[in-house]
């Protein structure tokens, strides 16, 4: 437990930190944002509003530290006010509508990224003398060094151009109503194939060559000669004896991912026009959509941390090792 | 003298590098009969370990059988398919290895490290397999209830014990036991030995027993063999190999261990550095380090003969 704690308490801190600095920023800027925000709204905004934007920032009048605690209270609260793109829904409605999608795209490619990286990684240096280990993961690697955005646009260009095989932009069908029906389920799929097989193409040789080297270093243990001379298939000493252990130093390398599959999301969204954070965040700095923009970094950072801390829960289950 | 269990003949293993063939084991033969209990001794990097594994084919890359037979029951095991061999494995032949503390899985219970073994070679769910491995656990005097525990939860003589249980398991005819008890003080060692010594009794399997400490191997092994780089020189029984050893090895070997019972001595090493397996010379491999070198021994491998029944020793002295 008490390793869980800290890791807690830190990601707790990480989060303090972050949305402080998302309280400086604006008081660093020049001039005053509201100011600035009530002019790119371009009269959409009421008085009434633009004070509850103040409030929500915190500039309200009192002390620093009365600023700083009112804004506190907003953002746990989630009374981020509204947006100034799509004005009057509130940020948090939006960013609530786009959050999924981004979740699903970063977190769906890592996991199958992770999950084939681990498998390809593990059979590869077991038959490291085969066929298979020989070029599949320098054809990987191959892949991989492509720039990202030359991977997803040439992907863009075939897939979707020139053969019409998939979908070029949103993450369903808009003709279909949402829903948890096969048409709708399968519509999804479809839309995510670029997107998510972009990114996966991308990440999957980390894993590939992560797990190749943990198995190189497992193999040659003397728990894994045991599992051999004990006459069991090669299946499990290969998978339960050797890749179980293999993937520990894996495992520490997927909090430090998730953070990088976030990011490459936002990419990913801009070029397959994905409706995630990613897209509304390139929308809400055109128009400055200041109340946007924090609202996403805030909730960007919420979600890196939050999925870190599963990690480490993994990492616990994984290794039985470290004090529960 | 009784059919042999295992009969290893002229076996050769070589590490095969980008600066040459070291042949780590050249040329053994020795048998080894039901219920007989065969140590091999030998400084470190004589070949002991590589001689072990090689009998189940553990061997990895870059070692390579080279040359030789290893029957087991009337079975060459060099000629075993794969699903020949993985039956043979433990089923008939187990291992302790030499570092006992690390062969078992640091993330894996000790119970399913038992009964995996188990379940792969007999017909019976996992149910039953673990009603026979917290038998297996008593038998060694470890509580039926750390099945659920992960070996960093054991200390190092408790956790020896389970590799023995496990060694157990398939009530194997052979096993080799590679120095199994140089990790744990002499307390620990001495109860482990006694407890092996009464399993032995009870379920009558062979051991190969491998140490480099020639006065514990005195005291349990029927018969004893001597390595020195590669070569087996010096076989026979116990008593006479430390009473009466023949090959000059043999007696520094045994003239630099302490007797504890015996009046004190002053021990005596033997001069010089073990030889370079990929540089050795012509002639016999000891001939740099003994006190009695003649030219021939810079000629002629010293071969094998027969001194005595069943004793064998390779010196051009003798
Ligand atoms: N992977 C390897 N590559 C090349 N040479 C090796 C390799 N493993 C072992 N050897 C060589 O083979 C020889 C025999 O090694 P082995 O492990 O069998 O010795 P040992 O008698 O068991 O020694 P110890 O008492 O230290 O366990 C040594 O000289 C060693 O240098
Ligand atoms: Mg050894």
């Amino acid at each position: 437990m008490s390793f869980l704690l800290r890791r807690l308490s830190f990601y707790f801190t990480a989060f303090l930190i972050a949305i402080s600095f998302n309280f400086m920023l604006p008081r660093m800027m020049p001039g005053d944002p509201i100011d600035a925000l009530f002019a790119a709204a371009q009269g959409k905004m009421d008085p009434a509003q633009m004070d509850a934007v103040r409030e929500m920032y915190g500039f309200v009048d009192g002390n620093v530290f009365e600023q700083y605690l009112s804004y506190m209270q907003s953002v746990f609260t989630l009374d981020l006010g509204p947006s100034v793109l799509m004005f009057p829904i509130d940020v948090t409605t939006v960013v609530g509508m786009s959050l999924p999608w981004t979740m699903f795209l970063a977190l769906g490619s890592l996991i199958v990224a992770l999950i084939l990286g681990v498998t390809i990684g593990t059979y590869s240096s077991y038959r490291r003398e085969g066929f298979f280990g020989q070029f599949v993961p320098p054809f990987l690697a191959f892949i991989s060094n492509f720039p990202y955005i030359v991977t997803a646009l040439l992907l863009f260009y075939f897939f979707g151009l020139q053969l019409e095989l998939l979908p070029l932009a949103y993450t369903y069908d808009p003709a279909i109503d949402p829903g948890f029906t096969l048409e709708f389920i399968g519509s999804v799929a479809k839309h995510a194939v670029l997107p998510m097989g972009s990114m996966i193409l991308v990440g999957i040789a980390t894993w590939v060559f992560n797990m190749r080297n943990a198995m190189i270093n497992v193999l040659g243990e003397d728990y894994v000669t045991m599992a051999e001379a004990k006459g069991l298939s090669s299946y499990r000493v290969m998978y339960r004896y050797a890749g179980r252990n293999a993937i520990l130093p894996v495992a520490t390398a997927i909090a430090m991912a998730i953070g990088f599959s976030f990011a490459g999301s936002i990419m990913t969204e801009v070029v397959f026009n994905y409706q995630g954070l990613g897209n509304i965040l390139l929308k809400g700095i055109m128009a400055r959509d200041y109340p946007l923009i924090q609202a996403i970094l805030l909730i960007l950072v919420s979600a890196v941390l939050t999925a870190n801390f599963v990690a480490d829960l993994l990492y616990v289950w994984l290794d039985p090792r470290i004090s529960k | 003298m009784k059919e042999a269990l295992l009969e290893i003949n002229n076996l050769c293993v070589d590490y095969v590098s980008a600066n040459g063939v070291a042949r780590a084991v050249n040329n053994v033969s020795l048998t080894i009969a039901p219920g007989e209990t065969l140590g091999i001794a030998g400084e470190s990097g004589c070949g002991k370990s590589t001689l072990a594994f090689a009998i189940t084919r553990l061997h990895k890359a870059p070692a390579l059988i080279s040359e030789g037979e290893i029957i087991y029951n009337g079975r060459d095991v060099l000629k075993m398919s794969d699903k020949e061999l993985r039956d043979f494995r433990w089923n008939d032949v187990s291992i302790v290895f030499q570092s006992a503390m690390n062969s078992l899985n640091p993330v894996i219970t000790i119970g399913e490290q038992l009964t995996d073994v188990i379940v792969a070679h007999k017909r019976i769910s996992f149910k039953q397999a673990a009603v026979k491995a917290k038998e297996l656990l008593g038998i060694v005097g470890i509580h039926g209830d750390r099945l659920k525990s992960f070996p960093h939860q054991l200390s190092g003589g408790m956790r020896q014990r389970v590799v023995i249980a496990i060694a157990l398991a398939l009530e194997p005819k052979l096993i080799i036991m590679d120095e199994p008890t140089t990790a744990l003080d002499v307390v620990v060692e001495r109860e482990i030995l006694n407890e092996l010594y009464d399993l032995k009794e009870k379920f009558g399997f062979s051991i190969l027993f491998i140490s480099h400490d020639l006065s514990l191997m005195g005291e349990i092994a029927d018969r004893i063999g001597v390595m020195y780089a590669g070569n087996l020189i010096e076989i026979g029984d116990a008593k006479t190999v430390f009473s009466k050893p023949s090959h000059p090895y043999t007696k520094g070997l045994i003239a630099s261990f302490p007797t504890i019972h015996g009046p004190k001595e002053r021990l005596y090493g033997i001069p010089g550095d073990p030889v370079n397996l990929l540089r050795l010379p012509s002639g016999c491999n000891f001939q740099d380090r003994c006190a009695d070198c003649m030219d021939i021994c810079k000629k002629d491998d010293p071969l094998l003969i027969e001194l005595n029944v069943d004793y064998h020793a390779a010196c051009h002295k003798l």
